[in-house]
């Protein structure tokens, strides 16, 4: 299993590429040998704010994605920000290890949309205070076995 | 008003403004009767019709039973905090001239409805007609009328208030002007500008013509705004639904005869804006008085009670001033919280809750099936198009 995750990973490049050639949503980034940066503009609805979003994916890393502009903490005003990973605030867009997203997924069809997922919610929850989006938080005990992994991987990402 | 000489709107605010009209649409139809209650309703008022035609009082001996009001318009809402429909409905009784008595005839319904057991039950005098209260659904009101051999227009005689005197009306001729103005077209400059964008990446968002039209819808927001906003008001103040219909039909086809609009929206909101322009101030009698009058039929004027009560004027004014900025701020806010929270604020808290918990509902169901994709200029949507990315599962994480 782990072997033919190595075998479909993706590189940084062939990441980049097809970020370029998305017709979904345009953007642009820096390729470096270790690091890719992809600056994109979100607005999962047309109701919806128009967000400036900056996707980070390191090799062998999993990405992070944060919301550049408009600022998350001011529009949520006292209240806590839901399904963030902290300092700095990142999107939690998929469980980990569970293989919703693993480094042979493309992040255009991945990240991407999820980002503009995770926005509707937000945007939702502003209005209500419910999120609507479901997921799972950190300590939530699952029981089947790939309660593991999924710790494990909380603790890179924390 | 003309958007033709303004800037073109961007694809963007294009999109952004037919959405929230589509959501003022998905509040008007939470706002109405649902099938079943119309047909309840239907069921109630022809067997009514029926009772009232079986009398033996010769009074009564040819009569004509028929819905009026917001009912037969196809502008009812559900009152606030009641789930129960007003029903309008006409007796007219042919064959009677304005020699007779309102109060004679008025009583001589009433007689007939309390010779049946159940209708005895349920029934409620009210100052100009009788009512049958259907609880928990609605209540059916039926006034008598005769016919008005001065109205050249088919119209009619109903009681006035004090039941001593006949009072001008005409309620079909009416629902036949209303529905001809609720069927006239607006000229849209939106399908111009959508020509001119690139078709290879923009996919227009797809905009769901309104079931009934844009006049009805208008009415039933103005009506839905009215009732909230006067909600914890006293005085017996509040604009009337006869006088808002009437304004917003009169306006409605003055805008769509000689404007071209960016979009509903814009139609809506125009609308609103040139309602006052059909208050009238005529001299009468020395006494420049209000007058919106009812176009179908001599003399009755609609507004007559803002002559005698001077705070229904303000209260109209101030009412309409809102309403009118409600809307126009509608159209500009940009994030869905900040529309929602507007509508929150002017149409009520769990009216709109329930219409976005069904738009969320429906993302969630096409998220599950699959069907959700994110479109180029778009966002997420379930309409598919050549430039557009499902969106795979996934469980949102984190605190």
């Amino acid at each position: 299993m782990a072997g033919s995750t190595t075998r479909n990973r993706l590189t940084l490049p062939q990441q980049y590429l097809f970020l370029q050639k998305s017709k979904t949503v345009a953007g642009e980034g820096v390729l470096g040998p270790r690091r890719l940066e992809w600056h994109f503009h979100a607005q999962p609805t047309p109701l919806s704010r128009t967000y400036q979003v900056t996707l980070v994916l390191e090799r062998d890393g999993t990405p992070d994605v944060r919301v550049v502009d408009p600022d998350l903490r001011l529009l949520a005003g006292e209240r806590d920000l839901p399904h963030i990973y902290h300092d700095p605030d990142r999107l939690c867009l998929y469980l980990p290890g569970t293989g919703q997203w693993d480094a042979s997924k493309r992040l255009d069809l991945t990240i991407i949309p999820w980002t503009h997922l995770w926005l509707i919610y937000f945007e939702e929850w502003l209005a209500t205070d419910e999120w609507k989006g479901g997921g799972k938080h950190p300590g939530e005990d699952d029981p089947n076995e790939g309660n593991r992994a999924l710790r494990r991987s909380l603790q890179r990402q924390r | 008003m003309n958007q033709i000489f303004s800037h073109p709107l961007t694809d963007t605010a294009i999109q952004r403004r037919a959405q929230v009209f589509t959501i003022l649409e998905e509040i008007c139809q939470e706002l109405e009767w649902t099938q079943t209650q119309f047909e309840k309703a239907r069921t109630s008022y022809e067997a009514v019709a029926d009772w009232l035609a079986g009398s033996s009082d010769p009074m009564l001996a040819s009569l004509h039973v028929y819905l009026h009001g917001s009912g037969a318009l196809g502008t009812s809402i559900k009152p606030i905090g009641r789930d129960e429909f007003d029903v309008d409905l006409i007796s007219f009784i042919l064959g009677l001239g304005p020699e007779i008595a309102p109060a004679l005839l008025k009583a001589a319904i009433g007689k007939r409805l309390r010779e049946h057991a159940y209708y005895a039950s349920i029934l409620e005098e009210k100052k100009r007609c009788w009512r049958l209260n259907y609880a928990g659904d609605f209540h059916l009101d039926i006034s008598p009328t005769i016919a008005n051999p001065n109205c050249m227009n088919g119209g009619e005689l109903v009681p006035d208030r004090k039941l001593r005197d006949w009072h001008a009306t005409n309620p079909r001729a009416y629902r036949t002007l209303f529905d001809e103005r609720a069927a006239l077209v607006p000229q849209m400059t939106q399908s111009i500008i959508a020509a001119q964008r690139d078709a290879a990446t923009t996919e227009p968002f797809p905009v769901r013509q309104s079931v009934k039209g844009i006049l009805r819808r208008t009415v039933q927001l103005l009506k839905r705004h009215r009732d909230l906003e006067f909600l914890h008001v006293q005085e017996e103040i509040a604009p009337i639904s006869i006088i808002i219909t009437t304004l917003a039909m009169r306006s409605y086809e003055m805008c769509v005869r000689r404007h071209v609009f960016a979009d509903e929206l814009q139609v809506l909101i125009d609308t609103i804006r040139l309602m006052p322009v059909f208050i009238e101030r005529p001299l009468v009698n020395g006494r420049q008085i209000y007058a919106v009058w009812n176009e179908t039929t001599e003399g009755e004027n609609f507004a007559e009670r803002w002559n005698e009560e001077p705070a229904r004027v303000e209260a109209f004014y101030k009412w309409h001033s809102k309403a009118l900025a409600d809307f126009e701020s509608l159209r500009d806010l940009v994030g869905l919280d900040a529309i929602v929270g507007s509508m929150k604020d002017s149409l009520g808290d769990k009216l709109v809750a329930r219409t976005m918990n069904r738009r969320m509902d429906a993302l969630n169901e096409g998220r599950k099936t699959g069907a959700l994709v994110l479109g180029a200029g778009v966002g997420l949507t379930t309409q598919k198009s050549a430039a557009s990315t499902p969106v795979p599962r996934n469980e949102f994480f984190g605190d």
